[in-house]
């Protein structure tokens, strides 16, 4: 071969977008910059036509559709967009899936206010013993419906945006509200 | 410097890669073509495990390869998860093949005739040695007959669910857009039906025989009938994002039915394939015959045929035994004389009784 | 809306060779694997141009996340010039231009085959471990649907049932390389064919390890600061090869995983298996300046992890 393929301007949106959100989730506590605020890096990164996408947020249902994404309703979804959560009822239709294959559990996107807001403290894998933050904007009882909701392996995993910061939340980081 | 790293790594497979070449030389289209047209059941094989539909980059992927099978099968997958996939094309349905061959061994004559059509079944395996010596093998000319054969024909199956000889399966109505997809998805078991058709359907030739013959000979439960063998062309019927259809082309498949008494009935084993492929389809057909309540880690299980016959995974793990494995060899090295040292320690009379 | 419409321009080959699909589907289990360490995550696993057990699996993660300033770095038995390393080296660079090192401390992702160097990789470096065969189950159990209703159950009996065997018949653990450990206490795992040697490395490290298997088309990880803890009875501690005190005839490396090479007088000698490690030592022996990153074994030792 005797030049490189050159990534577009949508492949390098994706692949810095995956990146940041990788080491976020593989680090829970550390927030990373993605490479536009919202979700369109999110977006870009996971989504096509093998996707099935629930979206709270009217604004992303364009760009989600765009992508090929079926649509689809919570218990369905693989893919969670909630928007700004007023009600913490709705994690209890997000998938969880099984023992048998827990990568069925949903990858659930929620916006917030990093850096202010109530204490969580973490621990768990990609934790070096705990980690203290805060968090602003999920509705009440959203950590201990989260707590109950997770049945390790089985579960779902949070990024949790605020413009282009994001933090990630695997299933299986502990989290207690201080 | 004293070391250097790269103890020609990089140049000895560079160099390895042209001895290979060296062997088979200049590539160009003539030699691509004359592949292409010399060798078509050759391509169909190739095609078919590619599950990739083109005889030109099959006959390509021959030349480049030097014939060696599994290499230009995996240059043709290779090839094939850089296409983008523009579309999911209709159902081909069995009565609309336009049918070059079929055959049936469970009865003497089926609706729409037993059509021979293209075959070596019964020809005599004797060298064209005159070749070699300069007399050309000029094949001799077919007379038509007087009445062609009808282009489609309905399967033999349908006459026996007509007659309540066999229950056919239910038809699948899911969406062109949802049916599972081994190139999108792994197979996991069990299998959905279509991950299985769509293995069989570019399982290694070689591989699937071995199972099904195993299966035939009585490592599988139910004795095949062969109720019917077609070779065919099928119209590729895509739509147009203006909302027309069309036929994108004709591509040779080939299809098996095969049999076994089940009680009060018939139950039915099934395999198609891209390309004219007898052997295979008649094998794969069998192994799903038997499948049915198969017993874990049998050749007739599922798990255990689709895994073994998938040709691009089985002959690219088998050559990665060429591959060092030092470091694990050190490891068991390790592992082996440090129990032995511990066995030499202890004393003779508490070695445990034979 | 056109046919064209439907797909893009002709270029000979996608950034980074896989298909935009291919990459995000990757993604999308590589999540799922870190969220769940140690746990085998299924995904469709491309054709590579690459031969299947070949290091495909690990072909594809890298694929997926190397970028045109991702520094790359491919190893096998823990060698930079092994001939598959070699190759690999130059595919990864030819469909991404990528630079590419042989310093471990210089590269951002490390793809390896059966070893993970011997210097201690950062917080910013991700390593990709090749794997054959991801099932640690497969010796107790070849069928891999009851062998993922083990893992469901958690149900690892007769993995210790094969571990204690084998005490009591050679005195000892058998396994050599593969050591199958258990992953933030729930789901056991193999850590690829790497030396026991290897295994603590993963303990509570710094880094993001993913490991891939094209053939088997399973995906898992270990996220940074997981506890990974090989399969041991209290009264029969975990055991690394015997190789704290060997020293390399090249570099004069002292106390690191070595490979033994056989002499024709019966006896044997050793090479340091981490080739850029033992250049490093061979040049700064000579005087060169060079810099030496903390290792994980310091005088044949593994530091106390936490």
């Amino acid at each position: 071969m005797q030049t490189h393929p050159q990534p577009s301007d949508l492949d390098t949106l994706a692949n810095a977008s995956f990146s940041a959100l990788l080491t976020a989730l593989s680090r829970p506590g550390q927030i990373q910059i993605l490479p536009t605020a919202g979700e369109a890096g999110i977006i870009a990164a996971l989504l096509d036509h093998e996707c099935r996408v629930a979206c709270a947020d009217p604004r992303l249902l364009p760009q989600v559709m765009q992508t090929g994404a079926l649509v689809a309703e919570l218990p369905e979804a693989d893919h969670v967009f909630l928007g700004k959560m007023t009600d913490p009822s709705q994690l209890d239709h997000v998938k969880t899936g099984s023992d048998l294959y827990p990568d069925a559990g949903a990858t659930v996107v929620i916006n917030v206010s990093l850096d202010t807001g109530p204490r969580l403290r973490l621990s768990g894998p990609g934790i070096d013993g705990t980690v203290t933050l805060c968090v602003d904007g999920l509705p009440d009882g959203f950590w201990s419906a989260r707590d109950n909701l997770i049945r390790y392996p089985m579960g779902f995993d949070l990024f949790l945006q605020d413009g282009a910061q994001v933090m990630g939340l695997p299933r299986s980081t502990t989290v207690e509200v201080l | 410097m004293a070391y250097v790293a790269t103890r020609g790594g990089a140049r000895a497979i560079e160099q390895a890669e042209r001895l290979f070449r060296a062997e088979m030389g200049e590539i160009d289209p003539a030699r691509v073509n004359e592949i292409r047209t010399a060798m078509p059941y050759l391509i169909d094989r190739v095609m078919g495990e590619a599950s990739l539909y083109d005889e030109d980059i099959a006959a390509l992927a021959l030349a480049q390869t030097g014939g060696e099978l599994y290499e230009a099968v995996l240059l043709l997958r290779a090839w094939r998860t850089t296409q983008p996939r523009l579309q999911v094309a209709q159902p081909v349905q069995q009565n609309a093949l336009f049918t070059h061959r079929r055959i049936s061994a469970a009865f003497k004559d089926i609706p729409g005739g037993q059509l021979l059509g293209p075959t070596l079944d019964y020809s005599h395996r004797i060298l064209a040695s005159d070749v070699l010596t300069g007399t050309p093998f000029v094949p001799v000319p077919v007379d038509a007959a007087a009445q062609p054969a009808p282009a489609t024909q309905p399967s033999v199956a349908a006459w026996q669910a007509a007659n309540d000889l066999v229950d056919l399966p239910e038809p699948d109505l899911t969406r062109p857009d949802d049916i599972p997809d081994i190139t999108r998805e792994p197979v996991l078991f069990p299998s959905k039906r279509a991950h299985t058709l769509q293995s069989l359907a570019r399982a290694d030739t070689g591989g699937t025989l071995a199972l099904g013959y195993a299966a035939m000979r009585g490592y599988g439960k139910a004795h095949p009938t062969v109720n019917e063998l077609r070779l065919a062309e099928a119209e590729v019927m895509v739509k147009h994002p203006k909302g027309t259809e069309f036929s994108a082309g004709r591509v040779k498949v080939s299809q098996a039915e095969v049999v076994s008494k089940s009680g009060e009935k018939l139950s039915l084993g099934f395999a198609a394939t891209l390309g004219w492929n007898e052997v295979k389809c008649i094998s794969a057909a069998t192994l799903d015959l038997n499948s049915k309540g198969a017993a874990k880690g049998s050749a007739t299980e599922e798990e255990f045929f689709l895994y073994h016959t998938e040709g691009v995974e089985s002959s690219g793990f088998c050559i990665h035994f060429k591959l060092p494995h030092y470091v694990t060899f050190q490891s068991s090295l390790d592992a082996m004389r440090d129990a032995n040292a511990k066995r030499q320690a202890q004393p003779q009379d508490q070695e445990p009784a034979e | 809306m056109s046919l064209s419409s439907l797909t893009k321009p002709w270029q000979p080959m996608s950034y980074g060779f896989l298909d935009a699909s291919a990459k995000r589907e990757i993604r999308r289990k590589m999540l799922k694997a870190v969220a769940v360490p140690g746990c085998q995550m299924p995904y469709a696993s491309r054709e590579v141009p690459m031969a299947r057990g070949w290091g495909t699996g690990g072909l594809q993660v890298s694929l997926t996340l190397i970028n045109p300033k991702t520094c790359v770095k491919v190893i096998d038995q823990g060698a930079d010039d092994s001939v598959n390393a070699a190759s690999i080296r130059r595919f990864l660079a030819d469909v991404s231009g990528a630079p590419t090192t042989l310093d471990t401390l210089q590269a951002d992702l490390i793809q390896s085959r059966h070893r993970i160097p011997e210097e201690k990789l950062a917080a910013h470096q991700t390593l990709v471990l090749q794997v054959p065969n991801p099932e640690p189950l497969r010796s107790v159990q070849p069928n891999m649907s009851i062998a993922r209703q083990m893992h469901a159950d958690a149900d690892y009996g007769r993995m210790w049932l094969q571990l204690y065997e084998q005490i009591v018949r050679s005195g000892r653990v058998m396994q050599g390389a593969s050591y199958p450990a258990m992953v933030n206490g729930r789901h056991v795992m193999t850590p690829s064919p790497i030396p026991r040697w290897d295994v603590p490395k993963l303990h509570m490290a710094q880094h993001l390890t993913i490991l891939s298997a094209g053939r088997e088309k399973r995906i898992f990880a270990v996220p940074p600061f997981t506890r990974v803890e090989p399969l041991v009875f209290d009264d029969v501690p975990y055991k690394v090869e015997d190789h704290g005190d060997l020293t390399c005839n090249r570099s004069g490396a002292r106390g690191f995983f070595m490979n033994e090479i056989p002499l024709p007088d019966g006896s044997s000698t050793h090479e340091i298996s981490d080739s850029d490690y033992g250049v490093k030592t061979i040049r700064a022996r000579d005087g060169e300046t060079v810099e030496m990153g903390a290792t994980w074994y310091n005088n044949g030792q593994m530091e106390d992890a936490q």
